[in-house]
């Protein structure tokens, strides 16, 4: 028994333990790829300071493009040797190294946070559209798997014509503002044809887990002593199971679910979980 | 050590200085219940990866645009027994939105600042996929990625971006559509990128590159002159045997129709992939079959080996990718 149980610690301790190894053996899978970023990092650098200095670069900078430049050839080296630990420590050097010298290059340029903005360039029109593209295939898909393309599919044929057409316009430089506009406002409407159909397809199953839930709030809810919390929340919670069961009753999942976001704050007042047990 | 106890009723007499030695064998069983240990341990274990497992994402890919946006998709554990669940999103300037609860269907989601609110109502897996602004910023022409992330994660740059610093070791890098993939630990992580006008080449690489497409060209010619030799062999030898060969292929065609009857309890976008195998010679790429349904990787993996299990597909090792085929003795096996 008692070598049982060792054998059975043993296992369990190793179980626990080895994903974090396989991790870590993973990690190290392929070190030839330090030395192809590195040598990128190493040439793109030169590129730059070629442009920005020609052949008068800073000193401080030319300091900080040697201790780079050395850590780029003792990594490989280090792989060479099959010193992976030395490799990665050369890769981390050189790449700060470098990561050093293209801030101070881009320092004197103001730094902006990439958002959306009313400065709209044909790049940022064409990235844009992707997303929106990207976006539509997703919705399409997820359409195609519940069966409900065919009352979509005339939309979804809208708005890929609306992205040629966008695409087009891009070219030609005439005013987009319109269709894509045009284009959002379908791609919501979509979205909003989508998860209404998914709220009717799913509404038994969302029911039975309400149903079930609100039982067990109102079960913990029953067993509270009045004494111990504010009656007045009490009350109204019990209030609000009352709405929810009557809204289930009659199938409106959706009203049911704004009373229910209602009821959570004041569960949580109370101190009630609402994990369904 | 054992040899230094001696149980308490040792015919051998007590030492000068009267030093008692007690017998220990079942101190173990007497104190701790073995069953009752072996079975914390088991519960400590399986609770464990449960713990960790909710809220901590098990797939994040992140693709970058050019313009310095970021698409999202990832794909999280989540508590079935709960009504809602709280994500934290990378940032709070989010577009396109799209969460899919474990039976494909659309959930609703408020996004509060850089929280989303989704309600799942029974689902154990969320996917997520949004685009997002605030993991890039630029200065002058240097753009920077940072990211402070939950788990591994994969980050596709865009075309033509140049790496030309960065805070971490990579865990891999992929070349895919002459874009860098980078796969990446969790936790923080800055890369500084700009945009290359020079096509730059690694030496290193083009001579791997030439040298395994060489080993790959001289081992095609050697695989067709073998496959010829026993070709030509088999025919003159055994010309019956090719005929019945034939006769047992014609046997295996099928169609879509007749996979559909054989298993009708497939599910639709299990057919779906049936259909794009079908359509595709009869096989395709795991990875191809992902970016055809833009599905994370998890949920393709777990797609196929359902039609694994149901027999409909067989799984072969590709240059280290999964091929996924078409079985072809599906009827025999009915």
């Amino acid at each position: 028994m008692k070598k049982l149980a060792l054998l059975a610690i043993i296992v369990l301790i190793f179980g626990t333990i080895s994903p974090s190894l396989t991790n870590q053996a993973y990690a190290q899978n392929d070190p030839s790829i330090l030395l192809r970023i590195a040598t990128q990092a190493d040439k793109q650098i030169v590129n730059q300071l070629n442009n920005v200095y020609s052949n008068q670069i800073p000193n401080n900078i030319e300091i900080l493009y040697d201790k780079g430049h050395t850590a780029v050839k003792s990594l490989d080296e280090s792989l060479t040797n099959n010193d992976i630990e030395k490799a990665k420590q050369d890769f981390l050097v050189a790449m700060n190294s470098f990561m050093q010298i293209s801030r101070t290059i881009s320092q004197s340029s103001e730094k902006v946070v990439v958002t959306v903005t009313s400065n709209i360039t044909n790049q940022k029109i064409s990235n844009e559209l992707d997303r929106l593209e990207k976006y539509v295939k997703t919705l399409e898909s997820i359409s195609k798997r519940h069966n409900d393309i065919a009352q979509n599919s005339g939309e979804f044929t809208k708005a890929y014509s609306l992205i040629k057409e966008i695409r087009n316009q891009i070219v030609t430089g005439e005013n987009l503002s319109k269709n894509i506009n045009e284009l959002k406002i379908l791609v919501d409407s979509i979205k909003n044809d989508m998860r209404k159909s998914a709220a009717e397809k799913q509404s038994n199953a969302i029911k039975r887990f309400f149903e079930r839930l609100i039982d067990q709030i109102d079960q913990k809810v029953m067993e509270i002593k009045d004494s111990e919390y504010d009656q007045t929340d009490i009350e109204k919670a019990k209030e609000l199971i009352l709405e929810i069961r009557e809204l289930l009753s009659k199938n409106q999942i959706n009203s049911a679910k704004i009373v229910y976001s209602e009821l959570k704050v004041i569960l949580q007042n109370i101190g009630i979980s609402v994990r369904l047990a | 050590m054992s040899s230094l106890i001696e149980p308490i009723h040792s015919k051998n007499p007590l030492g000068d200085d009267g030093i008692l030695f007690v017998r220990n064998d079942s101190i173990f069983d007497t104190m701790v219940k073995t069953p009752l240990l072996v079975a914390s341990m088991i519960i400590v274990a399986a609770l464990l990866p449960i713990q960790s497992s909710f809220s901590s994402p098990r797939d994040l890919d992140l693709i970058i645009y050019p313009d310095g946006s970021t698409h999202v998709s990832t794909e999280i554990d989540v508590d079935p027994l709960l009504t809602d669940y709280k994500v934290n999103l990378f940032g709070s300037t989010i577009d396109n939105l799209v969460v899919i609860g474990d039976s494909g269907f659309l959930l609703d989601a408020d996004v509060i600042d850089d929280t989303a609110l989704i309600q799942t109502f029974g689902s154990s897996v969320i996917t997520m996929e949004y685009d997002i602004h605030d993991l890039v910023s630029k200065q002058g022409k240097l753009w920077t990625f940072s990211l402070d992330s939950p788990s591994d994660f994969t980050l596709l740059l865009p075309q033509n971006s140049a790496i030309v610093g960065m805070t971490n070791l990579p865990i891999n890098m992929e070349i895919i559509n002459d874009q860098n993939q980078l796969t990446l630990s969790s936790g923080k992580t800055e890369i500084d990128y700009f945009f290359s006008t020079n096509n730059i080449t690694n030496p290193t690489v083009e001579t791997e590159t030439d040298y395994f497409s060489y080993v790959i060209v001289g081992g095609i010619i050697i695989v067709i002159l073998i496959g010829t030799t026993i070709f030509v062999r088999n025919k003159q030898n055994n010309l019956n045997s090719v005929k019945y060969s034939q006769t047992s292929q014609k046997n295996n065609i099928f169609d879509l129709e007749t996979i559909f009857k054989l298993k009708p309890d497939l599910r639709e976008d299990d057919k779906e992939l049936v259909k794009f195998i079908f359509n595709n010679n009869g096989e395709a790429l795991e990875s191809e079959l992902r970016k055809k349904f833009l599905q994370p990787r998890t949920t393709m993996w777990r797609a196929v080996k359902r039609l694994e299990r149901e027999g409909v597909i067989e799984i072969e090792k590709k240059d280290l990718q999964n091929l996924v085929k078409l079985r072809k003795n599906m009827e025999e096996e009915q």
